[in-house]
């Protein structure tokens, strides 16, 4: 019996929502950077749980196909994801990417992004720390870049997902570490100022310039 | 605003530039504001004032981290120690003998300016603390010579 039309265009839908589904979860990401901060940000935490959605969502179709290796099959409606013979599922696919691209992603996540930079300063005159604020703020607007980003290390083969982790902890170390090792620089030169413990930051200045060391040292101690 | 142009990483580099190329050469004029005050008041200063050399070196401090961390290949697992290693011959070899130097000199103002020669005064211990600087690898090879000769353990 053939597949009703009906639910193949739902799935086509589905499909075709995956990566506004993608870049809402990077929006969220952003938000749980802030409340998480950036010292405490805690694997498995909402940041990477985010994250890690992004990237499944970014990578669904390739995903999908672990289950014809599995034995069951999974047919895509042809074509898929594209054409959606049923008109009013096609305008609903249509709206929905337009809203998530132009109302939440361009208009939205700025004005959010905003509001973060004066928590920031809020955050500062309660006697916290402004940088999980800034922080946000800047992953926020790099919400597209990131997304294109994880859409340039996307294989599109069975092991898609994983690869766009590996690509992005290649990223992390390679990039975002050294320059928060300068971040944890210049905290350990002020707790020294001011005569607070900065040992500790020394430390992690050379760690996070080490991190890939530091994790071939781990394997080489199993 | 064209956000397809910025990027979380072009964010981070510039807020680390910002910080350290822009804020912390200001910040070290309070340092330096604040060091005079607190010796205004007979309070320790040595804080304040070598934070406001290191607000102004904060470039050149990277540079050395990076020296530091560049010690032997990006996967050698003895990496993260190398650069510890790194960093303390660099603290005891170059930046102690110049603390010594710093010591001898103080150690000279105390006897000829601030205090007649005394056992009690500080002029001694500027001495000895010019000594031990130029002494840190000996000093280890010492407790390593005492370390090692106990591990017969109590007979």
């Amino acid at each position: 019996m053939p597949t009703p039309q009906l639910l193949n265009d739902v799935i086509s839908v589905l499909l075709l929502l995956a990566p506004s589904a993608a870049l809402l979860s990077l929006v969220l990401a952003g938000f749980s950077l802030r409340r998480e901060g950036t010292m405490t940000f805690a694997i498995g935490g909402g940041f990477t749980k985010w994250m890690f959605w992004a990237v499944v969502f970014l990578t669904l179709q390739p995903l999908l196909s672990w289950f014809t290796s599995f034995g069951v099959a999974v047919p895509l409606p042809s074509g898929a994801p594209g054409g959606i013979a049923t008109g009013w599922l096609a305008n609903f696919q249509a709206d929905v990417s337009q809203f998530v691209t132009n109302f939440v992603v361009q208009r939205m996540v700025p004005t959010l992004a905003a509001f973060f930079v004066l928590r920031a300063i809020l955050d500062a005159a309660s006697g916290q720390h402004p940088l999980p604020s800034i922080l946000a703020a800047m992953f926020l607007l790099g919400t597209q870049t990131t997304y294109s980003l994880l859409q340039s290390y996307n294989t599109g083969t069975q092991y898609a997902t994983v690869d766009v982790l590996d690509s992005l902890w290649n990223h992390l170390v390679g990039t975002i570490m050294p320059i928060a090792a300068v971040l944890a620089l210049v905290g350990a030169i002020l707790n020294f100022a001011t005569r607070k413990p900065f040992l500790r930051l020394v430390a992690v200045s050379l760690a996070l310039l080490t991190v890939s060391a530091i994790w071939k040292l781990l394997l080489s101690m199993m | 605003m064209n956000l397809g142009n910025m990027s979380f990483d072009q964010g981070i580099l510039h807020l680390a530039n910002w910080v350290g190329n822009v804020i912390m050469p200001t910040l070290a004029a309070a340092f330096i504001i604040i060091a005079i005050l607190q010796f205004s008041k007979g309070q320790e200063f040595a804080h304040s004032m070598y934070g406001a050399l290191a607000c102004l070196m904060v470039s050149g401090l990277t540079r050395a981290f990076e020296t530091f961390a560049s010690q032997a290949a990006w996967n050698n697992p003895d990496l993260y120690w190398l650069s510890l290693v790194t960093l303390i011959n660099w603290v005891a070899n170059v930046i102690l003998p110049v603390y010594a130097a710093s010591q001898v000199a103080a150690m000279a103002l105390r006897l000829g300016v601030f205090s007649p020669v005394h056992p009690t005064s500080g002029w001694l211990r500027h001495f000895v603390t010019a000594a031990l600087c130029l002494m840190v690898s000996g000093l280890l090879r010492l407790a390593e010579f005492f370390v090692a000769q106990g591990t017969a353990g109590v007979t």
